[in-house]
C-alpha cells in the first residue's frame, strides 16, 4: 500500500484490523446481557410476587425494593457494589458485580412488568377461580399466570432493550470488564480513529437492539389476542 | 453490616465541607438534566413532526434518525461526542458561555456531554410525542381541516394542544431515566456528584478524613431515590388525571425502561 487509503476503504480497514478486539468486547456485552436478563428475571418474578403476596408487609417489602432499585443510578450501583464492597472488606469480582448491579436494577423494572401484567388479569376471574376451590397458587400458576404472560411480552422486550444499553455503562466506568464499548474506547486511545471504531461499535449495539425488537414483534404477533 | 452502621463510617458526612460538597454536585446534575430536557424537548417536537410529515423521504430520514439514536446507548453517545468533537467548538462554547450560566457550564467539556444526552432524549421525546399526537381520533384532524384550517394551523390549534398533553406523564417518567443518567457525564470528567464522590473518598490536603466508598455512594443514591420517587408520583397522578379525562390508555414507548414501569395499576 502507498501512502493512505481512500477513505472509505478506512472504515472497513478500521474494522479488519482489530476484529479480535471488536468480536471479543460484542460477545463479553453479549454474555453480560444474557446473564443480567437471567438474574432479573428470577429476582424480578421473586419482588413481583411479594409485592402480590396476600400480606400487607411483604407487599411493602417488594415496593421498598422497586423504588429503591429502579430511582438509583445504574452507575451508583457499580460504584457501591464494586468499590464500595471492595473497601469494606467483600472479595467481588467485576463480573459478579457487574451482573449484579445491572440484574438488580433490571429486576425492579421486571418486577413492575410483571405486577402490571398480573392485574390486567380481571379481578373476577381471580375471585371465580378461588370460589371454585383453587388454592391461591393455583390459581396464580393456572388462571393468572398464562394470560398475563401475554400482556407482558412487550414490556420486558422494552426493558430487553434498555438492558442492551444499560449494559454498556458497565465497561467504561470503573469495571475492569472489556465489554463493546470498552473495546471500542480501547481501539480509538490507540488509532485516534474516533468515527471509525465508535461506527463499528455503533453497528454492534444496533445489531442486538435490533434483533431484540424484531424478536419481540415476532412474538407479539403470535401470541396477541385475537378478538 | 456492623461495617455499615457503624458512626464512625458515617463521620465524614458532618467533616468540613463534605455534606454541601456532595449536595452541590447533586444540583449540578439536576441542572444539566434539566437543560437537556428542554432542549431535547425543543427537537424532539421538530423530529416528530417531521416524522409525521406527509412527504415520504422526510418522514423515513427522521424515522431512521429517531430510531438509530434511541437505539443506542446514551453512554455511547456522550463518549463519542466528549471524544469526536473538536476541540474548536468546546472553545467557541467556553466562549459564548454567559458569565451568569451556571459554573458547571463554563467548561467546555459539558457541550460533548449534552450533545450525547440531547440527541439520545430528543429522539426518545419524538417518539413518545408522536405516539401523544397519533393517539388522538383522527377525526380531529380532519374536523380541523374542514373548518378550513391550513395544515398549520390544525396542528397550531387542534393536534398539539391536546396530543402534547397527553405526554406529559411519560415526560415526566423519562425526566427520571434522564435524572439518572446524568451521573453519565462522571465518566467525561465533569465534576458532578459521582466526581466529587470520589474526590471525598480520597485523602487529600482539604479533606482530612478518607471517607469510606460505600457510605458515600450510599448516600449519593439515597439523594437520587428522594427526587426520582417524587418524579415518579407526579408521573403516575399525572397519567391517572390524563387518563380520567381522555379515557384512553396511552401505548408505551419501547426500549426505554421507566416508560414500563410508569403504568399505574
Amino acid at each position: 500500500m502507498l501512502g493512505s487509503a481512500a477513505p472509505s476503504l478506512a472504515l472497513i480497514d478500521t474494522l479488519t484490523e482489530h476484529w479480535a478486539e471488536f468480536r471479543s468486547g460484542f460477545w463479553v456485552t453479549v454474555r453480560l446481557i444474557v446473564i443480567s436478563f437471567a438474574v432479573a428475571m428470577v429476582v424480578g418474578t421473586l419482588v413481583a410476587a411479594l409485592r402480590i403476596a396476600p400480606n400487607k408487609w411483604l407487599q411493602r417489602l417488594g415496593g421498598i425494593y422497586v423504588e429503591v432499585f429502579r430511582n438509583i443510578p445504574l452507575l451508583v450501583l457499580l460504584f457501591i457494589s464494586f468499590a464500595g464492597l471492595r473497601r469494606g472488606g467483600v472479595d467481588i469480582g467485576p463480573w459478579v458485580a457487574g451482573i449484579a448491579s445491572l440484574g438488580l436494577y433490571t429486576a425492579a423494572y421486571v418486577a413492575e412488568a410483571l405486577r402490571s401484567g398480573v392485574f390486567s388479569v380481571g379481578k373476577g376471574q381471580i375471585e371465580a377461580s378461588l370460589s371454585l376451590g383453587f388454592s391461591y397458587a393455583e390459581t396464580l400458576r393456572r388462571i393468572v399466570l398464562p394470560q398475563a404472560f401475554r400482556t407482558v411480552i412487550s414490556p420486558l422486550g422494552s426493558l430487553t432493550i434498555a438492558m442492551i444499553k444499560n449494559s454498556a455503562i458497565i465497561g467504561v466506568s470503573l469495571l475492569a470488564l472489556p465489554d463493546l464499548l470498552k473495546q471500542a474506547r480501547i481501539v480509538q486511545a490507540r488509532t485516534f480513529e474516533t468515527n471509525e471504531t465508535f461506527f463499528w461499535a455503533a453497528i454492534g449495539y444496533l445489531l442486538l437492539t435490533g434483533a431484540v425488537t424484531l424478536l419481540i414483534r415476532n412474538l407479539e404477533n403470535r401470541f396477541a389476542i385475537r378478538r | 453490616m456492623n461495617y455499615l452502621f457503624d458512626p464512625d463510617n458515617w463521620e465524614w458526612l458532618t467533616t468540613g465541607g463534605n455534606f454541601r460538597f456532595i449536595l452541590e454536585g447533586f444540583l449540578i446534575n439536576l441542572e444539566i438534566a434539566v437543560v437537556s430536557i428542554i432542549l431535547a424537548l425543543i427537537f424532539g417536537l421538530a423530529l416528530a413532526l417531521l416524522r409525521l410529515s406527509s412527504v415520504k423521504p422526510v418522514s423515513f430520514l427522521a424515522g431512521a434518525w429517531v430510531d438509530i439514536f434511541r437505539n443506542l446507548p446514551l453512554i455511547f453517545l456522550i463518549l463519542y461526542f466528549a471524544l469526536g468533537i473538536p476541540g474548536s467548538w468546546k472553545d467557541a462554547w467556553e466562549d459564548a458561555m454567559p458569565s451568569w450560566a451556571p459554573e458547571a457550564f463554563q467548561s467546555g467539556l459539558v457541550l460533548g456531554a449534552l450533545m450525547g444526552l440531547v440527541f439520545y432524549n430528543s429522539a426518545v421525546l419524538a417518539e413518545i410525542m408522536r405516539a401523544g399526537i397519533l393517539s388522538l381520533p383522527r377525526g380531529q384532524g380532519e374536523a380541523a381541516s374542514a373548518l378550513g384550517m391550513t395544515y398549520g394551523q390544525s396542528l397550531r390549534y387542534v393536534i398539539l394542544p391536546q396530543g402534547l398533553r397527553r405526554m406529559v406523564p411519560a415526560t415526566v417518567s423519562q425526566l427520571i431515566t434522564l435524572n439518572k443518567d446524568t451521573t453519565l457525564v462522571s465518566i467525561i470528567a465533569i465534576t458532578e456528584v459521582m466526581r466529587r464522590g470520589r474526590i471525598v473518598t480520597s485523602s487529600g490536603f482539604f479533606n482530612p478524613i478518607e471517607a469510606p466508598i460505600l457510605h458515600v455512594f450510599i448516600f449519593i443514591g439515597f439523594l437520587f431515590v428522594i427526587v426520582n420517587y417524587a418524579l415518579s408520583r407526579l408521573s403516575r397522578r399525572l397519567e391517572l388525571r390524563e387518563r380520567k379525562i381522555t379515557g384512553t390508555k396511552l401505548k408505551r414507548v419501547g426500549g426505554l425502561e421507566d416508560q414500563v414501569a410508569a403504568d399505574p395499576v
